[in-house]
């Protein structure tokens, strides 16, 4: 590292005539020439014969990797011949999009929370962040119990407690029959998939928190005089101070979601390089990064609007 | 009763100067009018109750993210028969260490959490570094291209690693300059540290754009004087910028460590031999049947298979869990205070 700073830092030297902005162009170079060099042969050139790989036949010889150009065949291929690709194209992609909504519901609301002044709250907090260390690895996959369908080690017994019965059994306890299906439906599926939510939500919750407490102390003062609710407090101050938030949180939650190690078309890619498939897997690879990246794009220009900053 | 109570008061109130704090709040609340009480009765009611409901709400959620360890915990000390048997739900029938022992050989553990360590600790370092100084030149130089170069830093958090796995899996495996020299870095350490020492590991985007956020958070003035005295701008960074960032490195540091720690994708695609902790666990059924019963072919029933997978998550997590223990205050408040916060 410290030889590609003396690289940048020589000419500078040399040049003492020249002004201090051109000089320190050069510097800025100079700070992120490992970086360029590094994002060159790992990112870049990756990325572009991932590109390239999708359109070919792929083969590994002694050392060198053959390709034969086969147009859009392999798109063909994954998208009508495959098996198992588009169904789980579509249930990741569904799942990602009711999901990170609640994710963000969720993890808003707990931070909220977590926000207040009471006894404990270190420890609440770190039980809360516990999921950060853990939920990115494979042990995240055991315990949410579908590794090699060993049937239910710890979640599904858990998620009994919350399921349908017993949101059932309460509506009908406070006299509510007439709530439709649908609606029984989303409750059940938000109870039975709680286990999911918490667990996904430990960054997200730790960037909310960072917000709350960047609000600044007269916005709470002066709602206090006013004589706000805590109702009203959240609508007025709470969420348009977090909003900047919501747009990072949910693009952090897509992508977390990605290299989620439940996440299936991760696992049918792995697959397919494991039989040596590598112009399939790069295809699928880009279907489904395509898809994501055009959802986020829309997502980013509907939801911006609404963004409130507090530096114009 | 009521008339009782309304007699003291009055008596009270006749009385005047000694008023105890309650009985001038109960004075002060008859002068206000019936909306202020009303406001005031609400708040107090709320008050009261919100704690409660926080309380179970809070502890209700606790319980859903601590069970799987208290569950692990359960599963590593009881003998794989509890599995079958329905009384058994948290405390083992049959206390007994032979899982975690066997658990301990089929992972050959300790092998495994050395090479798991020094391949962490050392690519987080190096990329810990890479990044910081990556960062820093985005968040303090003017140069041409700037907003193409970052353009490129956005992308590489948004691609998903799959995307370019298997391109560098075929360039690491004929690493060089085609026709000079080329080397198979497949299944050395290589393959992880290259890429970490260059800014380019685990998502190393996240964090060069976390220590960009950061330095442009610290007040110019500091270089400015730095600069004053005669330094140049490498002195700078590391006399005057590295030790005001002391708190921002070690919390990058330590979600390198896990991201690093948790990678299972990088590992397996380049990794035939060695065996990270992560791999490991995936692959625990096969290693259990090699190791421990000494044939591929044996069947175990999968319920009774939970134990060793439990002890197997239980050991894995250990390390991390400790470290988080230990360091849980740069865990959180790091990312709040210094980081990205600054969006």
């Amino acid at each position: 590292m410290a030889e590609a700073e003396k690289t940048a830092a020589a000419p500078a030297k040399k040049h003492r005539g020249l002004p201090y902005e051109k000089r320190k162009q050069l510097y800025g170079y100079g700070f992120i020439s490992v970086w360029m060099i590094g994002t060159l042969m790992f990112f870049l050139i990756p990325l572009v014969k991932s590109f390239w790989y999708s359109f070919n036949e792929v083969s590994i010889g002694d050392g060198k990797t053959l390709t034969d150009w086969v147009g859009l065949a392999k798109f063909d291929y994954i998208l009508n011949a495959d098996p198992y690709y588009t169904a789980i194209l579509k249930d990741t992609l569904i799942e990602t999009a009711w999901k990170t909504p609640l994710i963000l519901i969720f993890s808003l609301f707990i931070a909220v929370i977590l926000n207040q002044k009471f006894h404990g709250r270190t420890l609440a907090r770190a039980i809360f962040f516990l999921p950060v260390i853990i939920a990115t690895g494979p042990v995240y996959k055991i315990i949410s119990g579908d590794m090699n369908s060993t049937g239910n080690t710890g979640a599904a017994q858990f998620s009994t407690m919350f399921s349908t019965d017993l949101v059932g059994e309460l509506l009908q306890f406070l006299g509510i029959y007439g709530i439709s299906d649908n609606m029984s439906t989303v409750i059940s599926t938000v109870a039975d998939n709680i286990f999911g939510i918490v667990w996904s939500s430990g960054i997200q919750i730790l960037l909310f928190l960072g917000a709350l407490q960047n609000i600044p102390p007269s916005a709470k003062e002066a709602a206090q005089i006013e004589g706000a609710t805590a109702w009203e407090f959240f609508w007025k101050i709470t969420l348009p101070y977090v909003s900047p938030f919501i747009l990072a949180n949910l693009i952090f939650t897509v992508i977390d979601s990605f290299t989620s190690p439940t996440n299936k078309v991760m696992e049918r890619i792995l697959a397919m390089k494991e039989e040596w498939k590598f112009g399939e897997a790069s295809a699928m690879a880009w279907v489904y990064f395509l898809i994501v990246l055009a959802a986020i794009g829309l997502v980013t220009l509907i939801v911006n609007k609404f963004i409130y900053y507090e530096v114009e | 009763m009521t008339d009782t109570t309304g007699a003291v008061v009055k008596s009270e109130s006749e009385i005047g100067g000694g008023l105890t704090p309650r009985q001038a709040k109960k004075l002060r609340m008859q002068s206000m009018t019936a909306e202020e009480r009303g406001y005031i009765r609400r708040k107090a009611v709320m008050d009261k109750i919100f704690p409660f409901f926080r309380f179970v709400i809070l502890f209700g959620l606790g319980f859903v993210i601590l069970y799987p360890l208290i569950y692990m915990v359960s599963c590593t000390f009881r003998e794989r028969a509890d599995m079958n048997d329905p009384t058994v739900m948290w405390i083992p029938r049959h206390f007994t260490l032979n899982v975690l022992k066997e658990t301990l050989t089929a992972m050959d553990f300790w092998n495994t959490l050395r090479t798991t360590l020094i391949l962490n600790i050392g690519c987080s370092f190096v990329q810990v570094l890479s990044c910081s100084v990556t960062g820093y030149g985005f968040a303090r130089f003017k140069f041409r291209f700037k907003g193409l170069l970052f353009g490129i830093v956005i992308m590489m958090i948004l691609v998903p690693p799959q995307v370019i796995g298997l391109p560098l899996y075929t360039q690491f495996r004929s690493f060089g300059i085609r026709g000079l020299f080329t080397v198979n870095l497949i299944d050395t350490m290589w393959t992880m540290y290259l890429p970490a020492i260059t800014a380019n590991g685990i998502r190393s985007g996240l964090m060069i754009l976390i220590f960009r956020q950061f330095f442009r958070g610290l007040p110019k003035e500091l270089e400015d004087a730095a600069y004053i005295d005669g330094c140049g701008p490498l002195k700078t960074f590391i006399r005057v910028m590295i030790p005001n960032a002391g708190s921002a490195f070690l919390t990058v540091f330590l979600f390198s460590v896990v991201w690093y720690w948790n990678d299972y994708y990088f590992g397996s695609t380049f990794f035939v031999n060695t065996s990270t902790l992560a791999r490991m666990l995936t692959n625990l059924d096969t290693e259990l049947k090699i190791r421990l019963f000494k044939s591929a072919t044996v069947e175990i029933a999968p319920r009774e298979q939970i134990v060793w997978k439990e002890a197997g998550c239980l050991l894995s997590i250990t390390p991390i869990l400790v470290l988080y223990v230990c360091l849980q205050k740069h865990f959180t408040e790091g990312i709040a205070r210094s980081g990205i916060t600054g969006i």
